[in-house]
Formats: C-alpha cells, sequence, structure tokens
C-alpha cells in the first residue's frame, strides 16, 4: 500500500525525516519496502508552454516544437509524441537534467535537427507508469516553474506492506494512528461532512438488510445534481501517487475515502436503481451479473448481493454492476458504505476469482463505525467539487448496533508472557497510546476493543500491543530454564547421516531434485499410479514421485547433456504412495546414480568403467557399514536392462534394485551405454540393523591358505561353485574368495577361468597338508563331476 | 714395525683411497687378507723363523693384519652408505605426478548449512523431530490457527492433492504432531522440505525450512529473544541484531529478526537492498489457540517457536543468486560446496 507523507499530515503533526518514520514503522509491525521521493531525482525539469508544433521535415513521426521556458528565447524541441497542441503545457527537461531513469539530457542532434531539452511523459518523471504521450498540465501551471512545485512532487510515499492482521492499517487514517501511537503524537483532523442537505433520504430510497450475519450495517447517502467530470487536481494527485488510477469526480471520492479512512464504498447511478431500493440478500440460483471490469458473472445462493428491486446491481463488497454504475450521464449519485461479514466477501471473491481493492480490505475487516463518516464525508466531497445536491439523512441500516469487545489482561501474564515486570498502570499508558481504553479489574485490566481492531480478541493478542509499544528490543535476553524431554535420533536419521558421510568420502555428490515430477514420464519410473497436485505449477511438476529414479536418471541426463560423463550422485529423500482411504505414505529412499569412469582422475585406472559389480560391492559395502545382512535375487525392474540387474533383499523382503539403465531409455546420443542407478529402501533396512554382538577371539593357531584355479565353462555360476567349495570345506574353511577371473587366450572357448584363495584354520591344533588333501580333492571330484569344471 | 710391514701397508692405503665402491674394497679383502693374500703369505712366512723371532714378528703381522681389517670395515661401511643412498635416491618418482585415491564428493549445500543450523540448537538441549511431507490440511493450517477463508492463508499459496490433503507449506505442522505426542518441558528443532506455489530466482516451488519450539512453565519472550540471539551469534558472528513486530497465525505476539547485513555490515548493499539489515527468521509465542489444539494446559505452559528458510541462509552464506540452481542437481555447481 502506498501512503503520502503529505496526506498523514491531514491528520498527525510529525516532523520527522522518512528514514526514521519508515524505521518506526518498521519497528512497529508495519513493513516499509520502499520510500519513494518522486521530486527527489527531478532537477532541471520545469513546466514549458508549447508554442508551436510542426512536422520534422526529415521524421514524419517527429514533431518540431517551439517551447517556451521563460528563459530567454524559446526552446527548439524534437519530439516523438503525438498527444500535444501548440498551447498546450507540458513538463521539459532542460540541457543537464536528469531524470529518474537515470537519463542525462544534453543537446542533440535529431535526424540533423538540433533538439535542446525534452519534454517528458508521467512515466519519464518517475510519477506512474502511464506512457501513452506526454504529460499535458494543467493550463493555469506557471511557465518556467520547477515540475517538483508545479506537481507537488516534494512529496514522500511509503510503499508498506501489511500483515493480513492489521486491517485497521490499510489507509491513511490507520498508519497515521499507528504513528501517533509510535511518536505519542495527538491525532487530528479537520472538521467532516454532516448529514445535512435537502429533502429526506427516506423518502427517496430504502434499504434492506436480509441476511443480518452476512451483512450487519448498510448506509446510503443520496446526492443529486452531480456533474460528473474530471477531478480537481489536488485529488487526482493524491490518488495518482497512491497508485491509483483518477477515473471521475464521483468514482475518484469513494476511492479517496477508502485510501484516507479505510472504508470501501460503492456509488450506484440512482437513476438506474429499480424501484428506487436496495436490498442486501443471498444472490439467487441461477442470477447473473455484468461487473464493472465488463465480465458477465453467475452467481449462487452462498454470494451475497446488493439487489434493487428487481435484480443484483453489485457483489456485497467486491465489485459493484455494470448497468448501475455511473457514468458522465449520471446526475444522482447512491453512495453505498456498509460492512459485510469479512469470510464472505472472501469465498465470494475467490469463488468468482475476482479481487479488489474493496474485497482486500473487507475480508481483513473494516470499521463498522466508519459507515456514516465515510457517507457523510462523500457527500460533502460532492457537493464540494461535483456541485452535487446531498439529500439529508442516511439510509442506515444497523439492525442490532455492535457492543465493544471487552479483554480481560492480567498484569501477572503479561508480565510472564513478555519477561519483564510492569505495573498495571505502565500497561494502560502503553495501551492508550493506541486508543485501547482500559479499565482496572484488581490487578487486571479490562481492555475494550476499538471496532476496527480486528485482530485483537484473546488476552495473548493485548499483550503483542503491550511488547509492541514496549518495544521488542527492550525486552531482555534470557534462556530458558528447562530441561527438554530426551529424544534420541531414530535409527534412520542415525542412517541417513551415516549414509550421507559415507558416500561423501566414496566421491558421490549429493543432490536434492524436486518431490514432484512430469506426470509425463516413461511409465517404467512409476512404481504406483502417483498422487497427482490439484493445482500444479506446471505438467512437469504436477505428479508426486512414487521413487526416485526419475529424478536421478534426469539429473544424470541432464549432467551428460552438459558434456559431464563421468558421475558419482545420491540423493537421500521420500517417495510418495498412494494409501487406503485417499491418503497417502512416505517411504525413506536413497538412490545412487553412476556413469563413465570410476575414478577418471586416476591416471593409472581411469579407463575402468563402473559397471554391474561396482554397484553390487557398493551396496554391499553399505550393507556391511549398517550392519545390515542382505541377499541378492534376480531383477526385474523395467528402467533396466533386463539381465543387468539385481533385487536386493532384506531376509524376505525386497528393499531395493539396482542395475544398468534400460537402452531404450538412452534418448540422447551423448548418453553413454552404462549408466548405473540403484534404489534403496531406508525404512526397511532401517528395521533389519543388527547388534554388533560380541566379539570373537584372535585366532592363536596359523592358517593354511591353498589357491585353487578352475576351468569352469560359462554357464556354470560363481555362486554354484562357491557352493561345493564351502560344503566341502565344512568348518575348517575359515574364507574362501574369488581373486581373479580370466576368459580369453589360453583359456577354451565357451569357458573361464576362476581362482579361488581358500583358507582353513582349526582353532584347536594346528592343519597338516595331509589333513587337508582329502578335502580339497573332494572339493575337486564334486566340481568335475557335478559342474564339470576342471582344475587348471 | 719392519720397513717391509710400513712399506705394505702404504701401498694398502694408497689402494684404498682409490677405491669408489665396495666392490673394490672386496678385491683388496682378497688381496690382502684373502686365503693367498699378502699378509696372508706374511703369516705363513712363519714357520721359516725361530720361536723366538716367531713370536715378535707375529705379533707384528697380526697389528698389520688388525689395522688393514678395521681400515676396510670402516670404508666398507662408509661406501656401503652412499651406495645405498644413491641407490635409494634412483627410486624417486615424479612427485608431481596427482595422487590417485578417488576425490571426495560433496554434500548438498543446503544439507551443509542445515547441519551448521541443527548442531547449534541441539547443542542447547533441542532434539530433532521430523514429519510428512503431504500433510492433512488439520496439521498445516488448522491446528496452526489458520482456519479455512482466513487471509493468512494467502502469505502461503498452497499445492492440493485431489484426496484434499496438502503439501506443507511450512514445518510447523512438526511443531503439532510433536507435541500431540510429548507433554513439557520440550524443546525440539524440525527440518524439513516444504512447498508453496511460487518460482523465480528467489522462490523455488520446494525449498527447506528449519522449525523451533520451546514449550514449559514460565518460558517468555525474553528467552525467545536469548535463544536466538545465541543461535544467530554462533552462526552469523556477533553482529547487531533486532526484533520487528510481525504476524503469523500461530505465534502471539509475533516478530521477526534481523541481523546486520554479512555483506555491507550495515553500510547498506544490494542484497539488504540498501537497509543494512537481512531477515533471518520468523518467531513467536506459541499462540494459546495452538495449545489449545493439542490440549496443552495454556495457563501453565506458555512457549516460543521460530522458523527459518535454510535454503535463504544457504545462499547467503555462499552467495548464490539463482536458488533454482540448488535443485538443478548440475555437478558444475554441486561439486563447489
Ligand atoms: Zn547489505
Amino acid at each position: 500500500m502506498k501512503v503520502l507523507l503529505s496526506w498523514l499530515k491531514d491528520y498527525i503533526d510529525i516532523n520527522e525525516t522518512p528514514e526514521r518514520i519508515a524505521d518506526a514503522l518498521n519497528m512497529s509491525g508495519l513493513e516499509v519496502e520502499e520510500i519513494i521521493q518522486p521530486g527527489k531525482n527531478l532537477n532541471n525539469v520545469v513546466v514549458g508552454k508549447i508554442l508551436s508544433r510542426d512536422p520534422h521535415p526529415d521524421a514524419e513521426k517527429l514533431s518540431l516544437c517551439s517551447v517556451d521556458v521563460n528563459r530567454g528565447q524559446p526552446l527548439q524541441i524534437v519530439c516523438g509524441a503525438n498527444n500535444m497542441k501548440a498551447g498546450d503545457k507540458v513538463p521539459v527537461a532542460l540541457i543537464g537534467a536528469r531524470l529518474p531513469s537515470g537519463f542525462e539530457i544534453s543537446k542533440a542532434k535529431i535526424r540533423g535537427i538540433e533538439s535542446s531539452g525534452m519534454m517528458c511523459s508521467k512515466r519519464e518523471l518517475g510519477i506512474s507508469e502511464e506512457h501513452g504521450g506526454l504529460y499535458i498540465l494543467d493550463e493555469n501551471a506557471e511557465i518556467g516553474q520547477n515540475i517538483v512545485n508545479a506537481l507537488s512532487l516534494d512529496d514522500v510515499i511509503f510503499e508498506i506492506s501489511i500483515t493480513p492482521n492489521r486491517g485497521d492499517a490499510l489507509s491513511h487514517l490507520g498508519i497515521a494512528r499507528e504513528l501517533s501511537a509510535i511518536f505519542n503524537l495527538p491525532l487530528h483532523r479537520d472538521p467532516l461532512g454532516d448529514e445535512d442537505g435537502e429533502g429526506h433520504v427516506a423518502e427517496q430510497v430504502t434499504v434492506e438488510i436480509q441476511d443480518k450475519d452476512l451483512c450487519p450495517r448498510y448506509g446510503a447517502r443520496l446526492v443529486h445534481n452531480v456533474k460528473v467530470g474530471p477531478s480537481p487536481d489536488w485529488l487526482k494527485e493524491r490518488l495518482e501517487k497512491a497508485g491509483i488510477r483518477s477515473i471521475n469526480n464521483v468514482v475518484d471520492v469513494t476511492n479517496y475515502i477508502m485510501l484516507d479512512i479505510g472504508h470501501p464504498m460503492h456509488a450506484f447511478d440512482y437513476a438506474k436503481l429499480a424501484g428506487k431500493k436496495i436490498v442486501v440478500r443471498p444472490a439467487g440460483k441461477d442470477e447473473r451479473i455484468a461487473t464493472l471490469d465488463n465480465a458477465e458473472r453467475s452467481l449462487d445462493s452462498s454470494m451475497l448481493v446488493i439487489a434493487d428491486a428487481e435484480k443484483p446491481v453489485a457483489v456485497a463488497g467486491v465489485m459493484g454492476g455494470l448497468h448501475s454504475s455511473v457514468t458522465d450521464d449520471t446526475t444522482s449519485v447512491l453512495l453505498e458504505a456498509a460492512f459485510f461479514d469479512p469470510t464472505s466477501v472472501r469465498k465470494t471473491s475467490k469463488r468468482l476469482a475476482l479481487m479488489s481493492d474493496s474485497s482486500y480490505r473487507f475480508e481483513r475487516g473494516t470499521n463498522i463505525d466508519n459507515v456514516p463518516i465515510a457517507l457523510n464525508e462523500a457527500a460533502r466531497l460532492l457537493k464540494q467539487i461535483a456541485g452535487g445536491n446531498p439529500v439529508k439523512g442516511i439510509a442506515d441500516a444497523y439492525p442490532k448496533p455492535e457492543v465493544l469487545r471487552q479483554i480481560k489482561v492480567r498484569t501477572r501474564r503479561v508480565n510472564r508472557v513478555i519477561g519483564i515486570n510492569l505495573s498495571p498502570v505502565q500497561i494502560e499508558t502503553l495501551l492508550l497510546r493506541l486508543k485501547l481504553d482500559t479499565r482496572r479489574d484488581g490487578e487486571d485490566l479490562i481492555v475494550s476493543v476499538p471496532p476496527y481492531r480486528h485482530d485483537l480478541s484473546i488476552e495473548a493478542d493485548i499483550i503483542e500491543e503491550v511488547a509492541r509499544m514496549y518495544g521488542y528490543n527492550n525486552i531482555p535476553t534470557t534462556l530458558p530454564a528447562i530441561t527438554s524431554v530426551l529424544q534420541l535420533p531414530t535409527p534412520l536419521q542415525k542412517m541417513e547421516k551415516r549414509l550421507r558421510d559415507h558416500f561423501v568420502s566414496c566421491g558421490f555428490n549429493e543432490i536434492m531434485t524436486y518431490s514432484f515430477i512430469p506426470a509425463a514420464i516413461d511409465e517404467c519410473f512409476r512404481e504406483k499410479k502417483p498422487l497427482m497436485l490439484q493445482n500444479p505449477l506446471s505438467e512437469d511438476l504436477s505428479a508426486m514421485r512414487t521413487s526416485l529414479k526419475w529424478g536421478m536418471f534426469d539429473a544424470l541426463k541432464r549432467n551428460i547433456l552438459n558434456d559431464e560423463f563421468n558421475l558419482r550422485l545420491f540423493e537421500i529423500g521420500k517417495a510418495f504412495h498412494p494409501a487406503a482411504g485417499g491418503l497417502s505414505e512416505e517411504h525413506s529412499r536413497l538412490c545412487i546414480g553412476f556413469s563413465g569412469s570410476a575414478d577418471p582422475k586416476d591416471w593409472r585406472r581411469s579407463a575402468e568403467t563402473f559397471d554391474l559389480f561396482s554397484v553390487k560391492g557398493l551396496i554391499q559395502n553399505i550393507a556391511d557399514l549398517l550392519k545390515v545382512k542382505v541377499r541378492y535375487a534376480p531383477g526385474s525392474c523395467s528402467v533396466f536392462h533386463p539381465a543387468v540387474q539385481m533385487e536386493l533383499m532384506v531376509g524376505k523382503i525386497p528393499a531395493g534394485e539396482f542395475g544398468q539403465l534400460h537402452p531404450n531409455l538412452l534418448d540422447n546420443k551423448k548418453m553413454p551405454k552404462c549408466i548405473f542407478i540403484a534404489e534403496i529402501d531406508l525404512d526397511k533396512l532401517a528395521t533389519a540393523i543388527e547388534d554388533a554382538g560380541r566379539m570373537k577371539p584372535i585366532p592363536e593357531l596359523p592358517a593354511v591358505r591353498r589357491d585353487l584355479a578352475l576351468l569352469a565353462p560359462t554357464a556354470v555360476a560363481h555362486r554354484d561353485i562357491l557352493k561345493i567349495l564351502t560344503t566341502e570345506g565344512k568348518q575348517l574353511l575359515e574364507d574362501c574368495y574369488l581373486f581373479d577371473v580370466y576368459q580369453g587366450k589360453g583359456i577354451p572357448e565357451n569357458c573361464r577361468s576362476l581362482a579361488f584363495a581358500l583358507s582353513f584354520r582349526d582353532p584347536k591344533k594346528t592343519l597338516t597338508d595331509e589333513e587337508i588333501q582329502p578335502m580339497i580333492s573332494r572339493m575337486v571330484s564334486r566340481l568335475d563331476s557335478e559342474l564339470a569344471v576342471k582344475l587348471r | 714395525m719392519s720397513d717391509s710391514h710400513e712399506q705394505l701397508l702404504k701401498q694398502y692405503l694408497s689402494e684404498k683411497a682409490k677405491a669408489a665402491t665396495t666392490a673394490d674394497l672386496e678385491g683388496l679383502r682378497v688381496k690382502y687378507l684373502g686365503k693367498k693374500g699378502e699378509v696372508t703369505e706374511l703369516l705363513k712366512g712363519l714357520g721359516k723363523l725361530s720361536i723366538e723371532e716367531r713370536k715378535a714378528a707375529g705379533a707384528a703381522i697380526n697389528d698389520l693384519k688388525t689395522q688393514i681389517q678395521s681400515s676396510l670395515e670402516e670404508s666398507m661401511r662408509e661406501l656401503a652408505l652412499k651406495e645405498q643412498e644413491a641407490r635409494l635416491s634412483a627410486e624417486k618418482p615424479d612427485h608431481s605426478l596427482p595422487g590417485t585415491w578417488p576425490t571426495a564428493g560433496s554434500l548438498h549445500p543446503v544439507v551443509q548449512v542445515a547441519k551448521e543450523v541443527a548442531d547449534i540448537f541441539l547443542s542447547m538441549g533441542f532434539f530433532m523431530a521430523e514429519g510428512p511431507e503431504i500433510e492433512d490440511e488439520y496439521y498445516n493450517f488448522e491446528a496452526l490457527n489458520v482456519p479455512s477463508h482466513h487471509p493468512a492463508r494467502d502469505m502461503q499459496d498452497t499445492f492440493y492433492l485431489e484426496s484434499g490433503q496438502v503439501l506443507r507449506t511450512q514445518t510447523s505442522p512438526v511443531q503439532i504432531r510433536t507435541m500431540e505426542a510429548l507433554q513439557p518441558p520440550l524443546k525440539m528443532i524440525g527440518l524439513g522440505k516444504v512447498f508453496r506455489k511460487d518460482s523465480d530466482i528467489t522462490h523455488s516451488p520446494m525449498f527447506n525450512q528449519m522449525e523451533g519450539l520451546v514449550v514449559g512453565e514460565n518460558i517468555s519472550m525474553a528467552d525467545l529473544k536469548g535463544t536466538l540471539v545465541m543461535f544467530v551469534e554462533n552462526m552469523f558472528g556477533k553482529r547487531p541484531y533486532r526484533f520487528r513486530p510481525s504476524f503469523f497465525p500461530f505465534t502471539e505476539p509475533s516478530a521477526e529478526m534481523d541481523i546486520q547485513c554479512i555483506f555491507c555490515e550495515g553500510k547498506g548493499c544490494k542484497v539488504c537492498k540498501g537497509t543494512g539489515w537481512m531477515e533471518v527468521l520468523g518467531c513467536g509465542m506459541v499462540n494459546p489457540k495452538v495449545f489449545e489444539a493439542v490440549k496443552y494446559d495454556t495457563e501453565k505452559y506458555t512457549g516460543f517457536a521460530f522458523g527459518m528458510g535454510i535454503d535463504r541462509i544457504a545462499m547467503l552464506r555462499y552467495g548464490i543468486n539463482d536458488i533454482r540452481l540448488l535443485f538443478s542437481s548440475d555437478v558444475r555447481f554441486l561439486r563447489q560446496f
């Protein structure tokens, strides 16, 4: 909201600097976002009178003007605008002037003709966004006068952001009231309009409220003989500086009252009201209205309308109707000021997707006491600036006058919550600055809340007012004297921390991708039908991810398209699945993505790429780290190459899968063949973490080691060989691992060589060759007979 | 010592002076002390002498032998050492070749900052709580004193699921869930992703928040200030701060905390829009209506809550100019942290 310092001065004699005022408002909870001083950067711009306008000899779109700026000879200025004529007065930036945009005026030749200055539009002067041509000044402007003075630009405009609870501050009066409290200055204003006039309103219009809850008060005042026309400069200037376009004197007056005291108003063309009657009622089921913004709108019975004897003429508190609006031909104006229920206005405005300055204020609560004040003041202004004759009296329907809210405030509670030690008198003094009247009840206070403070309804609200007036920065700093209940990190939390550190040590970069992903992704990335957003930002962010694989795929791909081929990425986050009753389940997941070289910066092994076994190794590594027993089973996830993937099992429960990306998903030539993704369900892992157990004694006796080099048909799985070795090794075979796989020169076709390291140990005695040899023989013979695997 | 012995010793010494390697020395040993060595030959010649003569001459030859022997041993040690040095230094690789252990990765900058923030509160005796990202409207709004059709809902443009649930717009529902589960006194922080319908260089439809809650008997606004000042000083260093009144439906009184701009030290710059101040968090005393929602005794307990955008702090900390970079997964960005 834009607030003018000059306007505030109608209410308060404040002589602080703009910065000091802004600071005080900030510290009071009304955030000043910007201080605008339109005249500050305007030097050397004066009022000029166009003496003649001729076409530019070499450019048909340009004009050549002779302009009197009361500085000796008239200036010759080339101008591109089209809306001026000889005799008009316009702002002229002289040579050396600097405009708010930073543009500096110098002598220039434009299409061969010298131009000594520049005639300006409103936008060029920085006073409005309007740029439909030059700013044609009032004909009485004094030639040569500095434009800052001529247009009263030496004003200060505060752009204030007002929190939703402070509807009372949405006006100049509201801000002045706050300043009066902060600076402890009196609030005053010139005498207001009164109810005087000719005839009597009751004879010319009736007001009927059908829903007293949604409209507790509706007032109307009639003004005849209005001459609709432009507003006087003072009014236009105030509105424009406050960011509202001047329309005509009648509409401007209603907007003026709204900015002045915060009460939205509406003006009807009295001649167009059927039956000279106002009825405040719910809209009929299929009623329609064309609103001022030229749109046809369907209403329903949840919406409150203002109607005449026949039809709706306005959507209550939101917008007036086109048919009954004030036009140039209007002569009698019916002014409306009312109080509408905030929730009802908000619902209607949301339903119609129609926001207005009115609805904005009604939603936040207006001052019901302002109804007559707004009407009388508007009538006075119409009389003053539009020659109107107000009719005596207000048609004021106010069936159940509001009673002031009373809030009990306990001194002890105030001090306990804020952490200070004020006496009841001190509290009263602070509240009085905010015009909150109090009455003593022993040590406690009963506070009467003015009708404009809709945010004050419970004791805590008053405590905030005390704290604000006391000054947040005067409150001491202490530390809470409590010890919290103990809540240790959950196994999942501990696991996530462990994994993050581990992956970083292993060279992985952590990514964080959106929880919502495109609705149109390859079906294979979906584990379930995704939960959909009702109101997504875009189609690309409209489905909750059912797995982290798509995000990883997308991340890998986008990096690869940036020519980053060696990638190690991980993400820890939630996957979302639909659950019973239309609700959702969240699963903690770990997703890993690899592409390119396993270690591109190892100059000895840089050519080695990731393969399925690097992934399997990494996953085993995590399982060992977390102390979870895992198994591997054949995988069947359609994201992966059907043959190059595995499923991770914890006991009998699948807990994840990994594999090489399916060739069909490599949809860009840059993408290498070997991209791997793994996804693990951390919730499932967390439930399977095993206790570390007790230590085993260090063996005292030496182990006997043997290597076995085997020649196996390629169809024989490592697992099958291992099984025979371990069964035959019985308890004595302490360790047995594969240390080499070879295929190629020297090895028959369809065969491979597998080399195992075996280590035997008897904890009770030193083993001899004679004890081991029979065991090895049995292994070899079973390998041969069962698997056709030979000793090399 | 006889002249001939002296002569022999001289000869040995001059030859030894020329010896450059341990092999040369070994040659000398054979030549003088070997089976047919010159000193050995002298000893063999003793048999031709009488017992008397033999005694004296034997002692002299043995003396010569010992001299040569110890001289040889000493030189041998010296040369062996030199030779080893030469041999080892020949093994020197190109030290300038790069090391080859796998390069370390990086934690996401937001995760790093969240950890920093959390560590401060955990050290102050807070515990960490979590909650779901998809919330019921009740937890995200109603229980936090934001009724439907209240203008406060405009403060956060909400994503709705088809089920009518919402993507939480703040981590504050974690407060409600924690209070439903535990009785005071408690000091908790909650961390997580939150969602608002907004997207530009300073707003992302998904971002990260850290939430805090302290509830107990006699918890005051002074405690709120003290706790947050302690946090801010540990996070940003000791610097001027201020609390400004503000509005959050779930706290009353409510405040925003500013610290002196970390870029211009209060002089005014682009980041702080010339004000010299940077907003770091929102906070306030828990609104009794929130306590009513979780059935806490509003007379017995008071408390304070606070919340801050972790992404924003990360952006300030690292000078990140576009919030969307955080969610870009771009390794050219991620590797910098
Ligand atoms: Zn700054």
